[in-house]
This record gives C-alpha cells, sequence and structure tokens, in this order.
C-alpha cells in the first residue's frame, strides 16, 4: 500500500489535482496543483462554499453539494463530470471522483480527485455534432451507408440504404440475394465493379441502375472502397450510395429536349437553305435576262426576253406559295390534338382526290379494327394520308391497277399505321438516305415536287412519331408511321 | 478573242436558265454547239454511251452542272462521273454551277480535283466569255 507521500507524489507527476477530506472534521485541503488551476482561495471564507460559489459552475451546484454530503457520510462514492472556473476565468470540464479504499478500516480521510477531461469532452462534442451533419445531410441528400464484411460474407446497411431501398429499419440484406437489388441489366456491371474491389482493391464510382425491396428502379450514384486488415489483407468494402434518380431522370429529359431542339434546328436550316436557293435561282435568272437585255440588238430579242421575265415571276409566285404552304403546316403546332376516327380522316382524304383515283382505278383497302382512333392534329393526319396515297398512285407500276393497303395497330401501347402500295417501288440502297429530304424526286416523273415526304416526315415527327420505309423495286412500298 | 469552242454541255433542271445561257452562248458566239441535260441521269447515260463507241456523239470541252437537280443530282453525277473519267480520251472542264451559297457545298465541290471553280448563280455574261475563251484557248 503506497503511503501518502506516495501517493501525493504520484499524482501530481501525472498533473492530477485532489482534495483530500478528513471525514471526521469534514476539513478540506487542496492539493498544491488544484491551487495552481483554480486559484489560492481566500483565508476569511471556507473551502468548501468557496469552491461551490466561485469555482463550480453554477449548473453543478446542487448535484455536487449532494454528492459530496454523500460521500462525507461515507455512503455513497461521487463520480461526477462537472465545469470548474480556472485562475484564468475560463470554464474547463472536469472529471470529479473519489478514491476507492479497500481497506474499509481507515476511512478517516478521503480523496477527491479531479481529472482534466476537457479535450475528450470537446472531442465527444464533435463527433456527436459531425454525427448530427453526417445524418442531415445523409437524409437531405438520400445518401445510404453500406458495409461488405468479405470475412463473414454479411452486409451491413445504415437506415438512409434501407430507406432507399424502401426496406423496414429490422431488415437484413442477404449476401447471397445482393444482386436484386440491381436492374437486370445493371447486375453484372454491379457483379464485376464489387468484384474488382474485393479482390484488388479498385475502389469505385459509378452511376447505377437500382430496383427496391418492391420493384421501383432507380438511379444510384454508387461509391465503394476496400477496407484493410492490419495485415493489408481486404476484409471488407465500405462506401455510400445516394439517390440520383430525379437528377437522372432530369438529365435524361434535358437530353431529350435537346435532341428535339437539335432536330427542329437541323430542319430550320434545311428550310432556310431551301428558301435562299429557290429565291435565288430565280432572282440570278432575272440578272440573267437584264444582262441579255442590255446585249440585245434588236426589237425581236428583247420582246423574246421580256417572255422570259413572265416566265420568272410566275415561277417565282409558285415558289414563293410553296414556302408559304410549309410555313402555314408548321403553323399548325399550335393547334391541339383532339381525338380523330382514322376513318373519317381517309374519308375526307379520298373524296379530295377522288378525281385522281378514279382517273387510276385506285383500290384503297383500309383495315382500322385494331386501332380505330388517334389523339392528333386532325389536318396532320389528313396531310400525311393524303401524301402518301397521292404518292403511291403517282408512283404505280405501269399497267398495274394501284391497290393501297392501310392498316392501324397497336403494339405495347404503342401505335402504328401502315400504308403500303403495288406500286414502281425504289431503290433504297441508293436513295435510303434522301427519301425524305426537301426536293428530292427518285422517278422521271413530271409530276414530282419533292416535297411530300419531306412535310409528311415533319409533321410526323412534330407529333413526336417517326416515319420508316420498306420497298422493292417493281414490287411497292411501305410506309411506317409510329405516333 | 481567240477560237471558238466546240462543244459545251450544260446539266441543269431549270428551263429559263438554261435557254437563257442558250441565248448567251448564241448571241456572243461562244461554242459552236450545246449539249443540254435535265439532270446528271441524263448526262451520264450519254457519257456511258460514248464510252461504248457506238456513237458520232462528242465529248464536250466544258460542263456546267448543276447541284440540285431530280433524279441524280449534281453530286451523285460527280461521284458516277469520276469513275468513268480516265476512259476519255481528251480533257473535259467542269463548273459546278449553283444558286446555293452554303458554304458546306462549296467546300464539297471543292474537294473534287475534277471542278474547275464552283460558280454561284447568277453568272455574269463577261465571266462566261472568259470562262469559253480560256477553255477554248487550251484546249
Amino acid at each position: 500500500m503506497l503511503n501518502d507521500l506516495q501517493l501525493n507524489n504520484i499524482l501530481e507527476d501525472f498533473d492530477i489535482a485532489y482534495w483530500k477530506i478528513n471525514l471526521l472534521t469534514k476539513e478540506i485541503s487542496w492539493s498544491d496543483h488544484f491551487e495552481a488551476l483554480v486559484g489560492t482561495p481566500p483565508t476569511d471564507e471556507s473551502l468548501f462554499e468557496h469552491f461551490m460559489t466561485n469555482v463550480l459552475h453554477k449548473d453543478y451546484r446542487y448535484d455536487y453539494r449532494v454528492a459530496f454530503e454523500n460521500l462525507t457520510l461515507g455512503s455513497e462514492d461521487l463520480n461526477q463530470e462537472i465545469r470548474l472556473k480556472l485562475k484564468n476565468d475560463k470554464f474547463r470540464w472536469f472529471e470529479c471522483r473519489n478514491l476507492k479504499r479497500k481497506d474499509s478500516n481507515n476511512i478517516e480521510t478521503a480523496v477527491l480527485l479531479f481529472v482534466n477531461i476537457h479535450q475528450s469532452k470537446r472531442d465527444q462534442y464533435t463527433i456527436e455534432e459531425n454525427f448530427f451533419y453526417y445524418r442531415e445531410t445523409a437524409e437531405m441528400t438520400t445518401t445510404g451507408g453500406w458495409y461488405i464484411d468479405i470475412t463473414t460474407k454479411s452486409i451491413y446497411w445504415d437506415d438512409v440504404t434501407k430507406k432507399i431501398l424502401d426496406c423496414p429499419k429490422d431488415f437484413n440484406p442477404d449476401y447471397d440475394k445482393r444482386l436484386q437489388f440491381y436492374a437486370p441489366e445493371h447486375q453484372e456491371q454491379a457483379n464485376s465493379i464489387f468484384e474488382k474491389c474485393e479482390k484488388y482493391g479498385i475502389p469505385f464510382k459509378t452511376e447505377l441502375k437500382m430496383v427496391t425491396l418492391y420493384g421501383r428502379e432507380f438511379w444510384v450514384q454508387a461509391t465503394g472502397k476496400p477496407v484493410y486488415n492490419e495485415e493489408q489483407q481486404i476484409i471488407g468494402i465500405r462506401g455510400v450510395l445516394q439517390n440520383i434518380d430525379e437528377n437522372k431522370s432530369n438529365e435524361l429529359n434535358l437530353q431529350n429536349s435537346l435532341d428535339i431542339i437539335a432536330a427542329q434546328n437541323s430542319r430550320l436550316f434545311n428550310f432556310a437553305h431551301v428558301v435562299s436557293h429557290n429565291l435565288r435561282s430565280h432572282s440570278s435568272n432575272l440578272s440573267l435576262v437584264v444582262q441579255l437585255l442590255n446585249e440585245a440588238k434588236n426589237t425581236q430579242d428583247k420582246i423574246d426576253l421580256i417572255e422570259n421575265v413572265e416566265d420568272i415571276s410566275e415561277n417565282l409566285d409558285v415558289a414563293i406559295s410553296r414556302l408559304n404552304d410549309m410555313v402555314s403546316h408548321q403553323n399548325l403546332l399550335k393547334k391541339e390534338r383532339t381525338l380523330v376516327s382514322f376513318k373519317q380522316s381517309l374519308d375526307i382524304v379520298i373524296s379530295s382526290v377522288s378525281s385522281l383515283i378514279n382517273r387510276e382505278s385506285a383500290k384503297i383497302i383500309a383495315e382500322f379494327k385494331a386501332l380505330k382512333e388517334i389523339s392528333y392534329i386532325p389536318e396532320y393526319l389528313e396531310s400525311i394520308l393524303l401524301n402518301l396515297i397521292t404518292n403511291a398512285i403517282r408512283y404505280k407500276q405501269p399497267g398495274r391497277v394501284p391497290v393501297i393497303f392501310i392498316q392501324t395497330y397497336s403494339v405495347n401501347d404503342q401505335n402504328f399505321i401502315e400504308i403500303s402500295d403495288n406500286g414502281i417501288g425504289i431503290d433504297l440502297d441508293q436513295y435510303g438516305d434522301k427519301m425524305f429530304g426537301m426536293y428530292k424526286t427518285f422517278h422521271r416523273n413530271p409530276d414530282a415536287k419533292g416535297i411530300g415526304l419531306f412535310i409528311t416526315k415533319n409533321q410526323v415527327e412534330t407529333m413526336g412519331g417517326s416515319i420508316s420505309v420498306t420497298s422493292t423495286v417493281n414490287i411497292g412500298t411501305t410506309f411506317k408511321i409510329k405516333f | 478573242m481567240g477560237q471558238k469552242m466546240e462543244l459545251a454541255c450544260i446539266i441543269d433542271d431549270d428551263k429559263i436558265y438554261v435557254n437563257l445561257v442558250r441565248k448567251i452562248i448564241e448571241i456572243k458566239k461562244l461554242s459552236e454547239n450545246l449539249l443540254i441535260f435535265k439532270n446528271g441521269l441524263e448526262a451520264l447515260d450519254y457519257f456511258k454511251i460514248i464510252l461504248t463507241n457506238m456513237t458520232e456523239e462528242k465529248l464536250p470541252d466544258i460542263i456546267f452542272l448543276d447541284l440540285n437537280m431530280p433524279v441524280m443530282d449534281g453530286w451523285e453525277f460527280l461521284g458516277e462521273f469520276i469513275k468513268i473519267k480516265n476512259q476519255f480520251d481528251k480533257k473535259i472542264t467542269l463548273y459546278v454551277v449553283s444558286s446555293s451559297i452554303d458554304p458546306r457545298d462549296l467546300e464539297r465541290a471543292k474537294s473534287f480535283n475534277l471542278v474547275t471553280d464552283y460558280l454561284i448563280k447568277p453568272i455574269e455574261l463577261k465571266k462566261f466569255e472568259k470562262i469559253f475563251d480560256r477553255v477554248a484557248n487550251v484546249a
């Protein structure tokens, strides 16, 4: 057993302050170190009361007094975390407890130790604070943490991860079924990044599509890093996953809008080009006429040239009215979609081109049973049907009665119309990419104006659909429109 | 002005333009004869027949080629013409003539070796004379 002196020395060596209390006389004496910490007490006041009013933080006064009394009565141990005002008027955390004596006979003296725990107390607050921020951030950004223990083949998820994956808080993820939480098309990728991390310690940061417990698919950003033991062996993978579904779908929407804008832009560019070209070809002819007029030697030459001016003005008129047509087709955009019956639209179109149909004795067979109507701009549907039907008749196989078969149907909630003919067909290898361009004609046909299919494609795309074509020379052509 | 050209060729679907150029060539006496084709395919067919030696038809000294034409446009014609031009026994000067001021068309035309120049409609009378004069005297 250490004697008082030895004990004193040890305590001072460890920078620990203490009180010695005579349990019989209730007399208190401060160690030198304690006095050095809180300052020298005045002599006209009891040490204890001075301590209570001037040193101890007021929040602890009541509890401390009770505990101290209990200690001096010898009934209870004292063990409290308290704040003391030091000489420099700053409060610091101390742990205060009595030195326990196993020797119950020697109970006339008690020793109260004051251990400075300010640093660890502050660390604890910092940790609590950090943990608070971490939790709030995780909640706010829906970022969940996870850990895979490779040695025991088990998975740990925090609450946010469970929430992201629609799992209850007491859910225990099954290591063998871990891939079920990834979208089928991403399971292989997920498996591969985890394997690389587990085997070679390669960290990952990637975007994946996951599936919740209830089968809802969503996008996450997943990061993972290997965890090593002291022997530098990989024992686990630790990481976070963040729900970025909203961002991802925004991104996809944005990309979609960009594509639409790019398509519109290219159509506008094409349009501007056509406008420029069409108007310029007439103006340049006009300029040629003027130059020739200046060179003309006699009246007859001049009169001949004036006739050219008439032709040019006529052509210019036609060109401008065609451009007007195109612009007014674009303007239809502002019209509203309504439920349009295919049969009614077709009837309108047939009656408007009845003379052409009769002249060629064309047969039109329509099959609208599978899909009778569609939400569309009526004028567009009529214009599309008109263009494709007149095309089919115009490019008929000579000597063959033109037959046009029109059919509507839907596959997986997607609506289609197909318009097939038995006409001369077209070599798609040669003309396929130009099929829907402006002013493209592929047949030596004087009626060909080369604008119909361009407008048709424009209308279909404006309504968010697409048009494709299959054709065999001398057999016929089929246009397929996805609405 | 030196020699007169033997045979010029216009490939263009704009009838008015073709008529006007025909007049210019007559008035200015730029060429003895003039070949006119409405599109690239008609012109190509003509050249292919010449290559079979089954005809008395002649190769032109100069070609004015339009770009925007139905059936076979100027670009397609150039692509096909390149394939057969080495079989001709005389040099043919080819000008692309278009009312397109699209710089991409200009770049593309200049990328063809056999295209002497890209002319934007309208072409001035003096320019026509100059071109004919140069080609006739070189040939």
